[in-house]
This record gives structure tokens, sequence and C-alpha cells, in this order.
């Protein structure tokens, strides 16, 4: 190896040392969970946004970690796959939508609370990360599923308390699509939609 | 340059580059849903094959619905609105007492389905904190469990039944109570045989006693609780179904451990 070579080794390590640290952590599902749970903790507590600019700050920072394509057509199972392509995109949509209104209108709600990342259990190109939510007293296993695409790890379903999100809804909706229908689904999604968005959260009395 | 420089330097640019793109991804949110889509090789439909279906036997639907229906409005309309009186006059703390008062007095439902399931070591943590908290945490009111303790999970009569293969049985929703199934439900009645406020073979208290005890349990729980059924309502299509998952996925957790 000549004097050429090790200089660029040397400033290779280097970089990756110095330079970039909290890049190479954020490459564990772990880390990469914790810094958008600090990033959605940042715009809620210190940010200048308010209002619609704030919601939509949070709506990115959630997209970017969630994957809903994926929970969506868990949600569904053997449902996704009758459904036709517009079915399929209108459900996604309004998935996303909804889940996004009521996760921004739980952690807007949240005051005191502290989270722990325990652990993550890795395989392959899924991961557990478990976590759990200190509120007062009590505290709340909290679970994220994952799953790599590229560099980044995607949550796909949330588990608190032993109960799966996903399967949660795939029993509900499932039985929603079964009696009424999408479009009866759909019709049922847009006024919770809505509900959700002009009932300011945290609006429902609080500890 | 030589050649071996030559590729190190590509490898650092790749490096580089390869490392800082998680940033660029949680910026730049919308390229990365775009190219989250590709990858449709798995059947994200199917859960895995350790993550069996949940299917929940609701033969009673209408009238669980019903009943769910009546404790929802006694909630709202009873229980919700003392608790919040009582949250006004009593501190936190206070309540908090209260609530390890109680939970230490159960501690004989929870002692004996450890035995029941073999689980020895539970056992002795329940008793060990038992006599502990009854003595210097003055009659239970304080919680003295070490931090570094894993507190036992809390053991009945359902749980011991499920471990010697009971299934659930179909859902139930009971008036006052709430969510339970069959087989649950006759767990809570032979557990009440051996809770110290029900029990019919020592401390015998009036009916009377026993409801006025068993009310103020459940308000003092809900003065704590930080509006978990109101955020359900709130965000859930149907709450009964919700609800109704929720509690199966639970039990059958707790089954299993």
């Amino acid at each position: 190896m000549n004097i050429w070579s090790k200089k660029v080794l040397l400033i290779t390590f280097g970089v990756l040392l110095c330079g970039v640290p909290q890049a190479i952590c954020a490459t564990s599902p772990l880390e990469q969970v914790k810094v958008t749970v600090v990033q959605v903790v940042e715009v809620l507590r210190h940010g200048e946004l308010q209002g619609e600019a704030r919601r939509k700050a949070l709506s990115k920072l959630l997209r970017s970690r969630f994957d809903f394509v994926i929970m969506s057509q868990r949600t569904l199972g053997q449902h996704w796959k009758k459904a036709t392509e517009q079915e399929q995109e209108e459900f996604v949509r309004l998935y996303s939508d909804l889940l996004e209104a009521s996760y921004i209108g739980r952690i807007e709600a949240y005051t005191d609370e502290t989270i722990d990342y325990n652990s993550e259990k890795l395989d392959g190109d899924r991961a557990v990360v478990a976590t759990v939510l200190h509120s007062g007293s009590t505290e709340i296993p909290i679970d994220y599923r994952m799953v790599k695409k590229g560099d980044d790890w995607f949550v796909y379903d949330v588990v608190v308390e032993d109960i799966s999100l996903i399967k949660n809804y795939r029993n509900s909706y499932g039985e929603i699509v079964r009696k009424e229908g999408y479009a009866g689904l759909f019709e049922l999604m847009r006024e919770k939609i809505t509900e959700l968005n002009e009932q300011p959260a945290g609006a429902g009395g609080k500890t | 340059m030589t050649v071996i420089s030559r590729i190190t330097l590509l490898l650092a640019v790749f490096l580089v580059v390869g490392v800082s793109s998680p940033w660029a991804g949680e910026m730049e949110d919308d390229t990365v849903v775009a190219s989250a889509t590709d990858q449709t090789e798995i059947d994200w439909t199917e859960l895995d094959e350790d993550d069996h279906e949940l299917e929940v036997w609701d033969p009673l639907e209408p009238f669980n619905r019903g009943v769910f229906w009546f404790n929802d409005k006694l909630y709202f309309y009873l229980l919700k609105p003392v608790a919040k009186g009582y949250r006004y006059v009593a501190p936190e703390p206070a309540r908090e007492s209260v609530g390890n008062f109680f939970h230490n007095l159960a501690t004989p439902v929870r002692f004996l389905n450890c035995l029941l399931q073999g689980k020895a070591h539970d056992a002795a943590s329940e008793l060990a904190l038992f006599m502990i908290n009854t003595t210097f945490g003055i009659a239970g009111l304080f919680d003295l469990t070490p931090d570094d303790m894993v507190k036992p999970d809390a053991e009945d009569f359902g749980q011991t039944l499920g471990r010697y293969g009971m299934s659930s049985g179909f859902y139930l929703v009971l008036p006052v109570f709430g969510p339970s199934n069959a087989r649950d439900a006759v767990g809570r009645v032979a557990d009440s045989l051996v809770d110290p406020v029900t029990s019919p073979f020592y401390l015998k208290m009036e009916p009377l006693e026993v409801a006025g005890i068993q009310a103020y349990d459940t308000v003092n729980r809900v003065s704590l609780d930080k509006d978990t059924y109101e955020s359900i309502k709130r965000d859930e299509l149907d709450p009964y179904l919700f609800v109704r998952n929720a509690f199966m996925q639970n039990r059958a957790a707790k089954v299993e451990k």
C-alpha cells in the first residue's frame, strides 16, 4: 500500500468516525425510531409551528417512518387482493390520513411522558424495536415492527400491550368490508377523518 | 495514483454517500415512499407464520353490543363524573396509594393462580411483595417493589384455565365489568371465592360493603386512567370491534406468558 492509499483510507475512516456519527447510528432500526420520535417531540414541544403547519410537519415525519402501503395490505388481508386498483389506492390514502390523525391526536395529548428504548431484535430485513412509555405510575410496552428497505427501516405494525394494531384492524375492517363493502368502509373512514381533524386533539378532557 | 488507491477512493465516496443517505431519506419523504411501494415480492396481505390470525367468536353480538352500549352510558354518565370529582378532591399520590392498597389486597388471587400454573418463582415474588408491602408499606398503601425487580404478571383463574388448554370460548360483555369471554367469566367467579373482598369463606363482608368497596376501587382506577376509553371512542370506526379484538389479543398473550 502506498502513501496515497493510506491517506485516503485515513480520511475515509476519519470522515466515518468523526464526521457523521449520527448518520451511522441512524441505520439501526432502534435509532431510526428514536430519531423520528425525537423529531416529533421537537415539533410538538419546542417548535414555533402551529396549527396546520405543525400538522403538516408531523405528517411528513410520520410518513417517512411508517409504511402505510404495507399496513394497508396487512389490514385488508384477503380483501386487498379482491379490491380494484382504485379501491386499493383510495384505501391507502384514507387509511394513512386516519392513522395519522389519530396518532397525532394521541401524541399531542402527551405531556410528561418519557420513553425507554429497550432493545431491537433483528431478523434479516425485519426487526422489532421494544420501547416502554412511562406515563405517571403506569408503564406501557410499545413494540414497533419494522421492515428494511434500502437503508431505511419502516414501521408496519405497532404492538401496544401485546395488542397488534394491524391484527386488530384486520379483524374490524374486515368485518366492515364484509358487511358494508368498500363504499360503506370509505364512508365511515371519511367521516372519522373529518371528525378527528375538526376536534382538536386532547380536547376530550385531560388528567 | 495506483489502482488500489483509486479503488479506495471510490470506496470512500460510496461509503460516505451510502451512509449519509438515511438522513436524506428523512428529509425527502416523497422519494422514500415512492421506493417503498416498489418492492412487492413479499405478500404482505398474509400474516407471518408465528403470527396466527385471531378469530373472535361472538355469537352473542347483538346482546353484547347492548351491554357495551349500557356500559358506555354507565361510564360517561356515572363513573366518569364521579371519578372527576374524586380526582379533584384527592391528589394523585393519594389515589395511587389507594390503587396500591387494592392491588396488595388481591394478592391471594394472584398467588394461588401462580401456584396453580406451576410458577413457583412468581408465587414467591407475590408472597414476598405482599409481606413487605403489608407491613413496611402500611397495609399495602405504599408499593415498595425494588426498582430492579420485575413484577410478576397478574395471574388469574381465566389464565390458569387457558394454560391448561381451555380455549377462550365466545366473547362476552359483562354489565359493569366489561369485556370478557366464556372462560374468563368462569375464572372471575372462581377468583371471587379467593379474593378477600368477595370471598364467602373469610372476612365475609355484607353484599353492600362488597359493592361499595368494588365501586370505590373502580372509581379510583378510572381517576388514574388517562382517558383510554375516550381515545378509543374518538379514534375508532367501531369501538365495539376494537375493544373486542384488543381484549382477546391481550388475554391470549397473557395466557402465553
